[in-house]
């Protein structure tokens, strides 16, 4: 693939619907690039922009209680050590995966309908794991000591504590999130050189013209380029993998029932894939309506995106289920506690809730009808949204809450400053995500372009 | 700050003076700098230049003196430190004293740790017949009363600052006046004492002013037990259980181990025994109550009655001993009552019955005809001259103190430790009577609400502060030597009684000494030091005096209880009669059997509540007669029915910031009438009160946490408390590291645990652990090191209940270790899990990782880093911990390794055997926890550890916890059809621990 060799895919034949039929070369780079070049600020944006940016400063203000005051603000005790920090935390990673995934793993899979929807997913995943990569450190009794946890030469003469799975945990998310930004930055080069090449105005024409870096478009950027994403995804795809992986370490390493569990690493990825393209969708369909770009992204996408999440979506329910059998197998009464405590008590109701956001509500994708319905997918993302929030939360609080001592058993109250955290990394996403929809292209307009011969040859199937 | 205000306090003539200048020509002046300066101002007084010199120098100290507590000084006396420590002060170690700590007017004799003379925590004196070695939380918490910020510090009359030397004024001012009419007018009110040197000092009172008065007054009085002792021998006599010599003992409401006086040598006669595996010498005891108490947690049977039943239960025993006493009204558990008879006539001299306090005189006699009958008098039970003295009944002596007040015959009324305008019976309305009182004085350690009502207001010593003396309950007396000079300007209440005795000159000191001067024989001056150093004083316990019974004692049968609804009024197991509701660590530290911290209830069992339609934490109207309060509710297995225990203490409206309002009063529904027991009523209202329980799930779930069996079973299957762990792999990928030197391990005997709660406030005490408040508290955030959880096992009605003691286990594969992201909690050479809090940045891991949930985490900054009065109780050799940061039982670990240090600069090898103690283990009563070296066979731990009652606490997760505990066996009566514990928890394994009983969430 790639501009000098645009249809010769090896025999492959690239699926309908990819792109729009009535969209040329031009009307792409017009409908897409003019959105950061326009000169006009947008009502509607601009008020989402300052709903957010009011949501942040909630997350400024919960920070600032929460560092003066301690951890304590939140609704946390022995023996609920980790409550909405963690689940949050785990929330956001989990949405994050979708970007890397779409962009590195349908990469290398040479799913070309990705195109569409890989830069605004890769954006969504960094912004998301940056809402995420808060919890972490914020949730420690002395975050201003969390770099301790990074291996580096001290006077104290102290390495972190390598067997540590919080410890895996800095490597894995870090390393994500840094080849989750070069990968996506390298990938905006070209574009930025086409807005850089479109701009009116001087501060623009210097801004994106010092962001793409000197590109010009020739023969050999371009193979640069294409080795340099062939390189990324190659780093990226086993991330994709291990940051759920580790992160479900967290729990899975733990001796405590309901955490010590086999199946986490491939049931936590698929819920980070699960949740990731339940966000994407979330995200993309408002984006797509509002800026008319329904011929780039198209029911295709959709129906695509859908489909994955009705793949791992299974693999999430098969999750659950291993969890309940093998509590029951192993014959362990702490495990099979664990299950009926779940299942019946004082937080059963946030358990069934998890299954029918879960499990139940994704088989409405079976049927076409759902998966094409705009509304009626929107609003079901936004059920599996929920439902994986809850499924983070059932497997830390109530793991936690009920363990082996019934005498330590106790509940766990969020406050105010738990929710208040939580909505405001709300705040912290969205306005980076109107930011970016305003500022960047939000969809790779070279890339699409690529695509548009290939779909007129096809035209008139459409 | 404290030492300035103590000695400007005494400086009264000038009370306004423009400068330092003036202030240093008064006489107090010149007499205090000379003492504490003596070349300095004799060099000031002869030359201008140096007076001025002297001045600057005493500005920069009294400014110096503010800054901190190194205005802690050794009392001017001589007082003795104990055997072992070095005899002068070396900086850095700690010199223990033996005093002791009084309540009820009975004295406890303490061993007080003191760094640099700061007293900072208490153990009890092995050679105290009251202590042996323990020491209850009550007591034990009497270290923090000394820095107690919210002390009352200063002298005030009519609510302004004053003086000693004006109160010695106005005070011989009221002697002068009322010396024509011999004291007539002026009236005393002191609690119940034992103290020869108070005695002697009202004596002197009496003859100088006959028609003085002096009335006692105690919420919580004896005097049923002496009254008993009257009808059945004719005379006032100390009732004295010999529990050593007991083979049987049935407790009847008595609460011996808890609030009845002499309750840690109760506890450590019948428990200790429980430490070897010699079962006739065990003595099975039988309990009685209405209420769970910490003995119906030992208890071999346990029987729920009501208050008022007991009386005729104890008659069904004594007929059925072939006593001829009338046939008993109530009906009685017939069973019950003939089983305990023939264990009790199979006992013989051996055969004890405790009688509680609160029971009638009727029932007091009737077990000492028992005894006599069994021949266990003078035996087993002792009786002797009484301790508290003089005998009077507290009720009707403030029941006449008050008809004097409302008759206006008192003029003045000094009132020593005593707050009655809170603790005295609702119908009496002392308040109101007080109010007549033309001059009213209060002495007390706070200003409570007693003060707050009186003209004078003196603030009194704290008990490590002042000269005294007080009996055990055997009658040895303990001289009480202060540790340190009073850190404000505070008063005894013996140097205000000797205002009235005319022994003005001297101090407490002198007033002390010359008590036993008169006393002793021989070289007084040795006695004397060897009594300091000992913490008794020798031959002074009182000698049996057995004399015979009357046998009209059958004839008497004990009044009835109340019908319907029985409203009991029990003292607080931390807060006493509300004397102790300042002290925060008691009123956080959670009660032994409810677990509730911070707050009282109305206690009723689950079948009440639910006759009643109560929920735990309903608030209901507590109805007594013509009088109300409103409590909630706690619903408490194991209660008789139609009962409603409350807890006196609590509810005080003038403790301080602490104390006040913490609760509900329920002397506001006591009368003086019935102040025991009485007829009540509850009326639900429609609201809640939140309620801080540490510990709301009391079933075990079938996880074999407190495993038990009978003796028998025991010994026909030696291995039961195993029984579970057979198929268990103990399979490690790792070579067991091997511990060359020390390794140290403990073990705790659940046989000998009945959850006094001792162990907890000790290691508070001894580990710097904060107090955390209510709130906290109901969110799940207490801090204490070591916990002692409860469980019932069988019916909801009627359970068996168990109590285990929690530390930190110290894993050998410890979950915490691996899952710590910056190597702040590891493993130490001897085997101790240790916690680096420098290095913890808090991510909570650990905590959740951990199994037993021991761990603790500072989620907010719970220390007192401001409170400068609060740093004098602190152990220097325990970090004060941070924010953020989590802790937990460290095994002592600065006194293992001031015991390292110590062998090491002895040149020894090995640390001898079992010479640490931990501080849980050095108060415990029962001594049901050993520590020591694991790799020592001749150490009490290592031997406990291979015997097959040892069982490690989920030891089928594999963490090979140090600490382990030995099963709990039942010294049962195969008479007594009860299905042994260890099957019924098995039977009772109830899904989610949702029993229709099950407490709050």
């Amino acid at each position: 693939m790639g501009p000098t060799e645009p249809a010769s895919t090896g025999g492959y034949v690239a699926p309908a619907r990819v792109v729009g039929s009535s969209e040329s070369l031009e009307s792409v780079t017009t409908k897409i690039g003019d959105i950061p070049l326009s000169p006009r600020l947008d009502k509607l944006w601009l008020l989402g922009l300052l709903g957010a940016f009011g949501l942040l400063q909630l997350l400024f203000l919960s920070i600032a209680w929460l560092v003066t005051q301690g951890t304590g603000v939140w609704g946390l005790n022995i023996p609920v050590g980790w409550g909405f920090a963690i689940v949050n935390f785990v929330w956001w990673i989990g949405i994050g995966h979708a970007g890397t995934l779409i962009s590195a793993i349908l990469l290398l899979l040479k799913q070309e309908w990705r195109m569409a929807i890989a830069r605004f997913s890769e954006a969504m995943t960094i912004f998301a794991v940056a809402c995420a990569g808060l919890f972490p450190i914020l949730h420690t009794g002395r975050p201003w000591l969390a770099y301790w946890l990074l291996p580096y030469p001290n006077t104290m003469g102290m390495w972190p504590q390598f067997r540590s799975p919080l410890m895996w945990d800095v490597f894995a998310v870090s390393t994500y999130a840094t080849i989750s930004v070069v990968f996506w930055y390298v990938g905006l080069i070209p574009d930025l050189a086409t807005l850089r090449d479109r701009a009116k105005n001087r501060g623009a024409q210097w801004l994106y013209g010092l962001l793409s870096l000197g590109w010009r478009g020739s023969g050999r950027h371009w193979h640069r380029y294409e080795v340099a994403s062939l390189v990324l995804a190659g780093l990226a795809t086993p991330l994709v993998v291990s940051v759920h992986t580790i992160v479900s370490f967290d729990f899975a390493m733990s001796v405590i029932p309901g955490w010590h569990t086999t199946v986490f690493p491939p049931y936590f990825v698929a819920g980070a894939v699960y949740s990731g393209f339940a966000m994407v969708l979330t995200l993309i369909l408002p984006f797509r309506w509002y800026y008319g770009l329904e011929n780039i992204i198209t029911e295709r996408h959709v129906q695509n995106c859908a489909k994955v999440m009705l793949a791992t979506g299974l693999i999430v329910a098969y999750g659950y289920g291993m969890e309940v059998f093998i509590a029951w197998y192993s014959g362990v009464q702490f495990e099979w506690f664990m299950v009926t405590n779940r299942m019946g008590g004082p937080y059963a109701e946030y358990y069934w809730a998890l299954i029918l956001c879960n499990v139940i509500t994704p088989q409405f994708l079976w049927s076409r009808y759902f998966r094409t319905n705009v509304w009626a997918l929107w609003m079901l993302t936004i059920v599996v949204n929920i439902g994986m929030w809850l499924e983070r939360f059932v497997i830390v609080v109530t793991s936690l809450h009920r363990d082996f001592l019934p005498s330590s058993w106790d509940m766990y109250q969020p406050t105010f400053w738990d929710w208040g955290m939580y909505l405001g990394t709300f705040g912290l996403f969205f306005t980076l995500l109107f930011l970016f929809i305003r500022v960047l292209p939000a969809i790779a307009m070279f890339e699409i372009r690529m695509l548009v011969p290939d779909n007129a040859a096809k035209g008139p199937k459409e | 700050m404290s030492e300035n205000n103590a000695d400007t306090g005494a400086l009264e003539a000038p009370t306004h003076w423009t400068s330092l200048e003036e202030l240093a020509r008064t006489p107090e002046f010149e007499a205090f700098a000379s003492a504490e300066f003596p070349t300095a101002w004799e060099e000031a007084r002869h030359s201008e230049a140096g007076r001025r010199d002297f001045l600057k120098l005493m500005g920069a100290s009294l400014g110096l003196a503010g800054l901190s507590n190194a205005c802690v000084r050794q009392p001017d006396e001589k007082i003795v430190p104990y055997v072992k420590m070095p005899e002068e002060l070396v900086p850095g170690k700690p010199l223990e004293f033996a005093s002791a700590v009084e309540r009820g007017g009975y004295g406890t004799g303490v061993l007080v740790e003191t760094h640099t003379y700061r007293p900072t925590h208490l153990r009890g004196n092995p050679e105290h017949p009251d202590s042996r070695g323990g020491l209850h939380p009550q007591a034990q918490a009497g270290v923090l009363d000394v820095w107690d910020p919210d002390r009352s510090r200063q002298i005030r009359r009519r609510g302004n600052v004053s003086t000693w030397d004006s109160f010695v004024r106005e005070m011989n001012e009221v002697i002068a006046n009322l010396s024509e009419q011999n004291g007539a007018g002026l009236r005393f009110l002191t609690g119940q004492t034992s103290s020869p040197t108070l005695l002697r000092t009202f004596e002197a009172i009496r003859q100088r002013m006959p028609e003085a008065r002096w009335h006692i007054w105690e919420p919580v009085s004896r005097h049923h037990m002496y009254e008993g002792a009257r009808r059945a021998f004719g005379r006032y006599l100390e009732v004295r259980y010999r529990l050593d010599r007991a083979s049987v003992v049935f407790d009847l409401d008595a609460d011996f181990m808890g609030a009845m006086p002499g309750a840690i040598r109760h506890q450590a006669e019948v428990l200790r025994t429980r430490n070897n595996q010699d079962f006739d010498r065990w003595c099975r005891l039988y309990v009685a109550e209405p209420t769970p108490t910490v003995g119906g947690s030992a208890a071999d049977h346990r029987l729920r009655i009501r208050s008022g039943e007991a009386g005729a239960l104890l008659a069904a025993v004594a007929r059925a001993l072939g006593l001829e006493v009338p046939r008993p009204k109530a009906s009685v558990d017939g069973a019950f009552a003939t089983a305990v008879a023939r264990d009790l006539a199979a006992a013989g001299r051996g055969a004890v019955v405790v009688v509680g306090d609160a029971q009638p005189p009727e029932v007091h006699a009737l077990a000492h005809a028992i005894h006599a009958h069994l021949g266990a008098a003078g035996h087993a039970v002792v009786t002797t001259e009484p301790v508290l003295a003089p005998v009077v009944d507290p009720m009707q002596s403030l029941r006449d103190l008050v008809s004097a007040m409302n008759a206006g015959e008192v003029e003045t009324l000094i009132m020593l430790d005593r707050n009655p305008v809170y603790d005295a019976p609702a119908d009496l309305e002392f308040g109101k009577a007080l109010s007549k009182v033309p001059n009213r004085v209060h002495v007390g350690a706070h200003t409570d609400e007693t003060a707050d009502v009186s003209h004078w207001h003196i603030p009194s010593h704290s008990a490590f502060e002042m000269w005294g003396d007080v009996r055990s309950t055997d009658g040895t007396a303990t001289i009480m030597q202060p540790t340190l000079r009073p850190l404000h300007d505070t008063h005894s209440p013996l140097a205000v009684l000797s205002i009235f005795s005319g022994e003005n000159e001297g101090t407490d000191y002198d007033r002390v000494r010359k008590t036993w001067k008169e006393r002793l024989k021989g070289d007084f001056e040795k006695t004397w030091r060897r009594a300091l150093h000992d913490g008794t004083v020798p031959d002074t316990a009182f000698r049996v005096r057995q004399p015979k019974l009357d046998p009209k004692v059958l004839k008497g049968a004990p009044p009835p209880g109340p019908d319907g609804l029985e409203v009991r009024f029990v003292p607080d197991p931390n807060l006493w009669d509300g004397r102790f509701a300042t002290n925060p660590w008691l009123l956080e530290l959670p009660q032994p059997i409810t677990k509730l911290s911070w707050d009282n209830a109305v206690l009723v069992s689950p079948s009440t509540a639910e006759k009643q339609g109560l929920e735990a934490t309903d608030v209901v109207e507590l109805r007594v007669e013509d009088r109300m309060v409103e409590a909630p509710i706690w619903v408490l297995p194991g209660m008789a029915d139609d009962v409603a225990t409350v807890h006196l203490g609590w509810g005080r409206r003038s403790a301080g910031p602490v104390g006040s309002g913490q609760g509900f009063d329920a002397y506001a529904v006591r009368s003086s009438q019935r102040p025991w027991n009485t007829a009540g009523k509850l009326k639900k209202t429609d609201r809640k009160k939140r309620l801080a329980c540490t510990q709301d799930h009391f079933r075990m779930m079938d996880r074999g946490l407190i495993r038990a069996a009978t003796t028998d079973h025991y010994a026909s299957h030696p291995q039961f408390a195993h029984a579970r762990e057979a198929h268990l792999p103990k399979l490690t990928l790792w070579k067991p590291w091997s511990y060359e030197g020390h390794k140290w391990g403990m073990t705790i005997n659940l046989s000998a645990c009945n959850g006094c709660n001792a162990c907890v406030a000790a290691c508070q005490s001894e580990n710097n652990i904060p107090v955390v408040g209510k709130e906290q508290v109901a969110k799940g955030r207490e801090m204490h090191w070591i916990r002692v959880d409860r469980y019932y096992s069988g019916p909801v009605e009627d359970p068996v209940l168990t109590h285990q003691p929690v530390t930190c286990m110290m894993c050998e594969n410890a979950p915490c270790e691996t899952v710590c992201p910056v190597n702040a909690t590891v493993h130490g050479p001897e085997g101790l899990n240790q916690m680096v809090y420098n290095r913890c940045v808090g991510t909570r891991y650990c905590s959740n990782n951990c199994p037993y949930k021991v761990r603790r985490f500072n989620f907010h900054l719970y220390a007192d880093w401001y409170e400068e009065s609060l740093k004098g109780q602190r152990n220097p050799d325990v970090t004060v911990r941070g924010r953020g940061v989590m802790e937990k039982c460290t095994y002592c670990v600065q006194r293992i390794n001031r015991a390292t240090i110590q062998a090491r600069v002895e040149g020894k090898k090995r640390i001898e055997t079992d010479s640490i103690q931990t501080a849980c283990q050095e108060a415990c009563p029962s001594r049901a926890i050993s520590f020591g070296d694991l790799n020592d066979p001749d150490a009490d731990v290592a031997r406990k550890q291979k015997t097959p009652l040892s069982y490690a606490l989920l030891g089928e997760l594999n963490t090979r916890p140090r600490t382990t505990y030995l099963a709990r066996l039942f010294h049962r009566n195969d008479e007594l059809p009860v299905p042994t514990p260890a099957r019924q928890t098995e039977s009772h394994g109830d899904a989610a621990g949702k029993g229709g009983t099950h407490g709050s969430h």
